[in-house]
């Protein structure tokens, strides 16, 4: 063999294996080489193309330009993608409009100038990048959504109590005033003001009263899920909220589970923030992971997430499902106890393992599923 | 009439003592279920004002308890929780009346 055939074989060994496309033309604009990737990517083979013009592969707008970008580029020497590569759009044989980057070298050879392209599929990245933007709409959405509820029913219950006190003290002081001196009071500017403050305490009572309704109207949205399919939904929305791809996720799904009658909002809403802290506290560990399973026991479908952090510490388990009892200062502090309210309305629960001595924390979420429901077949 | 106020909350227990006293009523407060069950027993003629989200023992244990005496006392659940959460503990209980917080003298009076 020699050096000629070598070197010739080597780079049909090139071509062939190839996981871009790859396609060398002449200075009239016709193809000499059109890999097998080409083939794959392009639907022709290469006997079809080889020998025509490269516009071919072009759609319309490009086609009809192509020939005066080259001859502008030999004539002036402009640059307008050799060496720099871009996106750009082929055209399958079917007529299907391909999103490709392309970058283009030259090669000074005897017969003439030739261009060498190489082509990358930009399918898969789209596809990727449309995944992204449509689940980070979905967790601005749901973000506002829990915000606007959290804060609603938080404000209501934390309010509640010292409302309650403040205007039953002031009835009793009115109460006090009236016995004290009958029912024309010594000091009427006294019963003025008491009056006067319960008025106020009155409107802060029906404000709460007027949240607490808003709150309460968006009443769930019960149908059957697959609660899966949420699951995995809630892992790919954390890990993309909260930049961590660092984390390995381990699934454990039981073979067949039944569906829950549940809003699917609200769950994804718990698990999202039952998986963020699993992240959060996930993070100090050397190599991070956290663990998602699930399991029907008969009567209700349970989903595990446990982490690789610490544990929790027991002085903070008796307050930890209280709102407003966080230490972090990102947050409301309100996404547990707002978890778990939500799994209780669903007649489920959110209950914690707390781990420590070397085990992480536990979330499960149980949700009741009808005994009889039909179990999904996958 | 004794009157007994189960709220963990001191503030509201407290509020609730002084004003049901003003009543003329007997009444004593205690922060959870379990301090007023080791320290007395209701009688028929007694009102006990339950707090649905106590710690401990829940609300509508202590009041499925007291139903289960032989002669059980009068009833009143007083509630911060949300409409639904309220429905679902009381589901067994459609006869106890419930009063939302806050609470004022009028709606008191009116289940007392």
């Amino acid at each position: 063999m020699n050096d000629q055939t070598v070197s010739e074989a080597r780079l049909g060994s090139i071509l062939a294996t190839a996981v871009d496309g790859i396609i060398v033309i002449d200075d009239k604009m016709n193809v000499l080489v059109f890999n097998a990737a080409c083939e794959r990517l392009f639907g022709y083979y290469a006997t079809e193309v080889i020998g025509r013009n490269v516009k071919v592969l072009m759609p319309e707008g490009y086609a009809s330009q192509h020939d005066d970008y080259v001859r502008n580029y030999m004539r002036t020497g402009e640059k307008k993608i050799i060496g720099i590569g871009r996106e750009v759009s082929a055209r399958h044989k079917d007529g299907t409009v391909i999103p490709i980057e392309l970058s283009v070298g030259e090669a000074a050879t005897t017969p003439g100038r030739q261009f060498v392209g190489i082509l990358r599929d930009l399918r898969p990245r789209k596809a990727v990048e449309r995944r992204v933007s449509q689940l980070q709409a979905q967790l601005v959405h749901l973000a506002r959504v829990s915000a606007m509820d959290e804060m609603g029913a938080a404000i209501a219950h934390e309010l509640n109590q010292p409302l309650t006190a403040v205007m039953l003290y002031l009835q009793a002081a009115e109460r006090s005033l009236k016995k004290l001196n009958g029912d024309s009071p010594h000091d009427p500017a006294i019963a003025n003001l008491l009056q006067k403050g319960l008025r106020e305490a009155d409107r802060a009572s029906s404000i709460i009263q007027r949240m607490r309704n808003f709150v309460e109207r968006r009443e769930p949205e019960r149908r059957w899920i697959d609660i899966v399919n949420l699951i995995d939904d809630s892992v790919d929305l954390t890990l993309l909220g909260a930049n961590a791809n660092t984390v390995r996720v381990r699934r454990r799904y039981e073979e067949s589970l039944p569906d829950v009658e549940a809003d699917p909002v609200q769950i994804q809403q718990i698990l999202v923030n039952v998986l963020r802290n699993a992240v959060e506290a996930s993070r100090g560990a050397r190599e991070p992971w956290l663990a998602v399973s699930t399991a029907f026991t008969g009567s209700s479908v349970t989903v595990s997430v446990e982490d690789s952090g610490p544990g929790i510490p027991s002085e903070v388990m008796p307050t930890l499902f209280k709102a407003f009892s966080t230490g972090k200062r990102t947050g409301m502090g309100l996404g547990l106890a707002i978890s778990r309210t939500i799994a209780q309305n669903h007649g489920g629960d959110l209950t914690v393992d707390p781990g420590g001595n070397g085990r992480g924390a536990t979330f499960i979420l149980t949700l009741p599923a009808k005994a009889d429901a039909p179990r999904r077949a996958d | 009439m004794a009157v007994f106020v189960i709220e963990d909350d001191e503030a509201v227990r407290d509020a609730l003592v002084i004003l049901l006293s003003q009543f003329g009523h007997q009444v004593s407060g205690y922060p959870d279920a379990e301090s007023f069950l080791t320290d007395v027993l209701p009688g028929e003629d007694d009102v006990v004002l339950i707090d649905l989200g106590l710690p401990g023992l829940p609300g509508n244990q202590l009041l499925r308890w007291l139903n289960a005496l032989a002669a059980p006392p009068r009833v009143v659940v007083i509630s911060g929780q949300s409409q639904s959460a309220i429905l679902d503990a009381m589901r067994d209980f459609s006869a106890v009346p419930v009063l939302r917080k806050p609470l004022t003298v009028g709606s008191l009076s009116a289940v007392l």
